[in-house]
């Protein structure tokens, strides 16, 4: 019987700073069955397009079904694959280029699990959680929605 | 019968609100309630984007019940 895992929350408000990140791995440092550690950070990029360069991209959602999805995607990547722990931050808002909106981080005895974990985690929250993103463009306010490929 | 719809993304530009109450009718598939819509707002016609149907991805023929929630959702862009 799979052990059933709380909902957790999952978006914060603007960037994820790299302190948030430290302080995540440093509390893994107790759970010493852990043998391995895979993270994805979402990063914005600076895109160039026919207005100017993207200086960030302002993220919104519909929670509810958000979180609810995001929730499912933990429940099927703890039963595909031989995980410890897992976590999953997402921004919500405004996140400027540079910084970090996605934050993947997924533990498990061995590395194989782990790296395959990491990867069907982020596709999975690519393709299935709404969330909507606008990229904001050049020094005039200009904007295009963002669609993932 | 009245149908709740949420906007997100640019289709909230094109409606311009986030929700609105909308009068349907029994049985009613999602693929009217998309006809309903491209007639109210003619900008939505050709746009692409899903439909939640109380939070679950429908298609065309999916049966909206009563008083339920509808998300027009735009392409993901999440990540």
């Amino acid at each position: 019987m799979e052990k059933l895992h709380k909902p957790k929350k999952v978006f914060v408000p603007g960037a994820i700073s790299p302190q948030f990140i430290a302080d995540s791995i440093a509390k893994h440092q107790s759970k010493v069955n852990i043998g391995a550690h895979a993270i994805f950070l979402g990063q914005i990029r600076a895109d160039e397009k026919a207005e100017g360069f993207v200086t960030g991209i302002e993220y919104s959602a519909y929670e509810e079904m958000a979180e609810q999805t995001f929730h499912e995607i933990r429940e099927d990547a703890f039963s595909k694959f031989d995980l410890i722990c897992m976590h999953i931050y997402h921004s919500i808002g405004l996140v400027p280029t540079g910084e970090i909106s996605l934050f993947v981080f997924v533990s498990s005895g061995h590395r194989r699990a782990a790296f395959e974990a990491s990867e069907y985690i982020v596709e999975q929250i690519k393709t299935k959680v709404p969330i909507f993103g606008k990229e904001l463009v050049g020094p005039a306010g200009e904007y295009i929605w963002k669609e993932n490929k | 019968m009245s149908i709740n719809v949420l906007y997100f993304g640019m289709l909230a530009e094109i409606s311009g609100q986030a929700k609105e109450s909308l009068s349907g009718k029994e049985n009613m598939t999602v693929s009217d309630l998309k006809e309903l819509l491209n007639e109210k707002y003619p900008q939505m016609r050709g746009k692409k984007f899903k439909v939640a149907v109380n939070q679950k991805i429908g298609d065309d023929a999916t049966i909206i019940p009563l008083s339920s929630e509808i998300a027009l959702l735009p392409p993901f862009a999440g990540g």
